[in-house]
């Protein structure tokens, strides 16, 4: 998991490098971990024998601005964007740790998209905010 | 990542975490915990106020915890403070709603002592 550790660094320093708010970073920050959790743990053979691919960009409209996170990984076919996350859990003796990674995802993402191509998954997760003039 | 303890009395252990706990950082303090959590003879508390990232991965490592002090008879509670990032993780998880979490320091150790 030391990977992750450098590629949460590479992404905040791309990210403060084009202002984007911390508030953003952070959120991408936990998406970006959850993710590659994701891919070691549940990625099999080709995903932990193949590098992740990671792009990051921003866009800037008026006012409304946008950053982009890209993960390219080779390991097995999933789409987090769609698969079921189940209700949170009554008690704690109902408690299990699954899913929670792709629930935090979710929750601190604005929007994700997926494919899957050339044997790659292709995940991009955006994040949002306002600019003032 | 680090991880602290102080028990103030028989009835109270305090567990500090702090730095980040992301996928790694909670990997590396995940069997301290354990066995803090474990070992407590009363209620414990967890001051995450200077964690600066909670991940899926903490939270596990945290619902482990609880689950043992549970198993024993004891209350596990967490200190927050006004730690945005990690009541956000928290209350997404729906977690804040299993392990008592306060902002107060004071109402976190009340909770769990009998």
């Amino acid at each position: 998991m030391w990977d992750a550790r450098r590629a949460a660094g590479w992404l905040e320093s791309e990210a403060l490098a084009q202002n984007v708010p911390l508030e953003q970073i952070v959120r991408l920050d936990h998406c970006l971990d959850e993710a590659l959790a994701n891919v070691i743990r549940h990625g099999g053979p080709t995903a932990l024998s193949s590098p992740v691919h990671l792009q990051f960009g921003v866009r800037r409209g008026v006012g409304a601005c946008t950053a982009e996170l890209s993960i390219s990984d080779a390991g097995v076919a999933f789409d987090p964007s769609t698969f079921a996350i189940a209700p949170h859990p009554a008690s704690l003796v109902d408690a299990s740790p699954g899913g929670l990674g792709l629930l935090l995802i979710r929750n601190f993402s604005d929007e994700l998209s997926y494919c899957h191509s050339q044997d790659r998954n292709h995940l991009t997760i955006t994040v949002s905010w306002v600019e003032e003039a | 990542m680090a991880i602290r303890f102080e028990d103030v009395n028989e009835n109270l252990r305090c567990i500090f975490l702090s730095g980040r706990l992301d996928t790694a950082g909670s990997e590396e303090i995940a069997s301290e915990f354990a066995q803090l959590a474990e070992s407590a003879k009363g209620g414990v508390v967890v001051y995450l106020s200077a964690v600066k990232f909670l991940s899926s991965m903490g939270i596990r490592v945290l619902v482990t915890g609880a689950k043992a002090v549970q198993a024993r008879g004891g209350r596990m509670a967490l200190h927050v403070a006004e730690n945005e990032v990690v009541i956000r993780t928290l209350e997404a998880t729906g977690i804040n709603e299993l392990i008592p979490t306060f902002q107060d320091a004071n109402d976190a150790e009340k909770a769990v002592v009998k």
